[in-house]
């Protein structure tokens, strides 16, 4: 049996094509074995968006190259689009399949020990040519719905790379999230590029959503991540759905006006601060997690201000914290006022300090609530833990071992261990 | 750089120099859909450099236009500058959403708000829905950079000048929007360098325009 391994660099999507295809490859036969281990195959799954992610991409060929000599390398993800000539070129690897044909890498490989030598761009275009992921992996599993961004944020590589946006059909959709369900996944999670650029046919993200809630069976929708401008005015609305996780990861990037401008954000500060009050009026412990570019060319004392001021009035639970980091090909690499490593590594700490802050507080907020906890893990002494559906974590003592099935349990207390976990009693 | 969005080679039909720093590049449009306010991704063919720039035209015209103004330390609005009929241009696109975001022509009453090059959004629009009820008010330096007024009509389009008294108001466009009624129903674009779009955007929320009436596309 030919072994094959894998490696994941950058987003989520591309956490979720990777599950998909150590699916595709365990069902065709294929040994799954760790990256740390010999293969024959080894599929790296880059990413692009900054120069450190070529950078580490480029670390983890040579290290894949280097451990399995005989073996085949198979680099995929933007980095191929980014840099297809390049990688190309360059002995270490064999094959370069771009992310429209990413599903189609077993196909690639089975032709390879057939004694079919195929280019990788002979295959068809397919960005939602993935089939489920294998429970095992996993107890929530991502649902693919939309794939490349039209945004041309000032500092991003990606529509270069992921393309222009595409929706998926909504019956595949549907379908997916059927199949599943009836597979035993209790969490779907809404996955794409930009998801709030959805429209197939007119039907929006919002209409999606609406329909994937429709469909019977005891399953849990949360988003993956969302623009501010991706959604209309009643989008707090679905949020009322009982199957609708009251999480958000609704990336702000910064508190600046100024800044959001200069990054071509479609949304201002002042709007984003209206839609986070208007969920908390409504659901007052709805979690709101973000993402946070510091440093960005030109970011003042003043701007970087209106950033920690706005993280600490949306009181997000946690903040992905960026350094800007030039990307080459976009339009803020040519701005002026670039800004010290130093500059950026300060106020990357600062932000940290404030999202662990915010994040305790906000446990801390939600003791006593009730969660509907999705099991992940129950361990020999009866431990159980897993993610309520406002997305904390939270630990539980038990009785019954099996994962990934939903236990009711009341938060106690705040355990300050290294992340910080709800202890709660089950009901 | 290998990209994958949709690129193409297209043919320069004509430039039109308006200033001896700005001119509006024509080329055919190989039946691209567009909608206003989107703008498309150009450059010499097989250049690494490659700029944004807002579509000029309207819908209904047989071919594309954009309006670049040549930048002193820039490189492909100097490039460009030196097109030829007949040439060879890279094409991408169109992306973008700025004037999308409004449920255009049925808005109602607009108010663009522009500075210099950042009128082609404007234009575009006016010409594809010339029935559309605008008002469009235009900063510049000079009188001769307004632009093509003459395709707006006058009742609707007001040229700020800030160095000569050849416009329609003498001052910057933030000054009239001090001194002018405004019609707070309106739905505001604006488009044009960013210190433009910041003061304006306080004057606009100070004269009683709610921030989602307002919409930008910053030109750098």
């Amino acid at each position: 049996m030919k072994k094959v391994s894998f490696k994941t660099l950058g987003c989520r999507l591309n956490q979720y094509e990777t599950d998909a295809l150590v699916t595709q490859f365990h069902q065709a036969g294929y040994q799954v074995v760790d990256f740390s281990n010999q293969a024959d195959i080894t599929v790296i799954n880059t990413c692009t968006v900054t120069n450190q992610s070529d950078q580490k991409s480029r670390n983890i060929i040579s290290q894949a190259a280097r451990k399995n000599s005989d073996g085949l390398v198979v680099v995929t993800g933007c980095m191929a689009n980014n840099h297809k000539a390049l990688l190309e070129a360059n002995d270490q690897v064999t094959y370069v399949v771009d992310n429209e044909r990413k599903s189609q890498i077993v196909a690639l490989i089975d032709a390879h020990f057939k004694g079919e030598v195929v280019h990788p761009d002979a295959y068809a275009r397919d960005v939602f040519g993935f089939d489920i992921v294998d429970k095992s992996l996993h107890t929530r599993t991502s649902i693919k719905v939309q794939d490349g961004c039209d945004n041309f944020c000032t500092y991003c590589i990606v529509p270069s790379v992921r393309g222009r946006a595409v929706s998926r059909p909504l019956e595949g959709i549907l379908e997916n999230v059927r199949r599943v369900v009836d597979n035993g996944f209790k969490e779907v999670v809404i996955t794409g590029v930009n998801i709030g650029r959805y429209d197939h046919n007119g039907t929006n993200i919002e209409g999606a959503l609406e329909k994937i809630l429709e469909l019977p069976g005891d399953f849990r929708v949360r988003i993956s991540s969302l623009e501010p401008d991706g959604f209309g005015p009643d989008f707090h609305n679905l949020f009322q759905h009982p199957k609708m996780s009251p999480h958000l990861h609704l990336c702000i990037q910064s508190g600046s006006e100024t800044i959001l401008l200069k990054m071509r954000r479609m949304y201002t500060a002042r709007t984003f601060m209206e839609i986070v009050e208007k969920f908390r009026t409504q659901m007052p412990g709805f979690n709101f997690t973000t993402d946070v570019i510091v440093g960005f060319p030109g970011e003042t004392e003043d701007d970087f201000r209106d950033t920690t001021r706005l993280v600490k009035e949306a009181r997000f639970s946690h903040v992905h914290t960026f350094r800007y980091s030039r990307r080459k090909g976009t339009r803020a690499d040519r701005m002026e006022n670039q800004l010290e490593e130093q500059i950026k590594n300060e106020r990357s700490e600062m932000i940290r300090q404030i999202s662990e802050v915010n994040r305790l507080n906000y446990m801390q907020s939600m003791t006593g609530i009730h969660q509907r906890v999705l099991v992940e893990q129950v361990d020999k002494n009866g431990m159980a833990r897993g993610y309520g559906e406002h997305y904390l974590p939270i630990r539980f003592q038990t009785g019954n071992r099996t994962r990934n099935r939903f236990e009711d349990v009341v938060m106690e207390r705040v355990d300050l261990s290294d992340p910080p976990v709800m202890m709660a009693t089950n009901i | 750089m290998n990209v994958n969005v949709e690129q193409a080679i297209y043919t320069i039909d004509k430039v039109r120099h308006l200033t001896e720093s700005t001119y509006v590049l024509r080329f055919s449009r190989n039946g691209m859909p567009f909608t206003p306010g989107q703008h498309l991704v150009l450059g010499l063919p097989g250049s690494q450099e490659l700029r944004e720039y807002s579509i000029y035209s309207g819908i209904h015209d047989d071919a594309l236009e954009v309006i670049i103004k040549e930048v002193d330390e820039g490189v492909v609005s100097r490039q460009l500058k030196n097109i030829k009929p007949g040439d060879s241009l890279e094409v991408r696109g169109p992306y973008g959403f700025f004037l999308t975001r409004a449920a255009l022509p049925k808005a109602g009453k607009l108010l663009f708000l522009s500075s210099g090059t950042g009128i082609a959004p404007f234009h575009s629009y006016i010409k594809s829905f010339p029935g559309a009820d605008y008002r469009l008010i235009h900063g510049v330096r000079n009188r001769n950079e307004a632009y093509d007024a003459e395709d707006y009509q006058a009742r609707r389009f007001v040229a700020c000048t800030s160095r000569d008294r050849g416009g329609d108001f003498y001052g910057r466009l933030t000054d009239y929007l001090l001194e002018t009624e405004l019609d707070t129903q309106s739905l505001v674009f604006l488009c044009g360098n960013s210190n433009m779009i910041f003061d304006a955007m306080d004057i606009l929320r100070a004269r009683g325009f709610s921030q989602n009436q307002i919409y930008t596309e910053v030109y750098f």
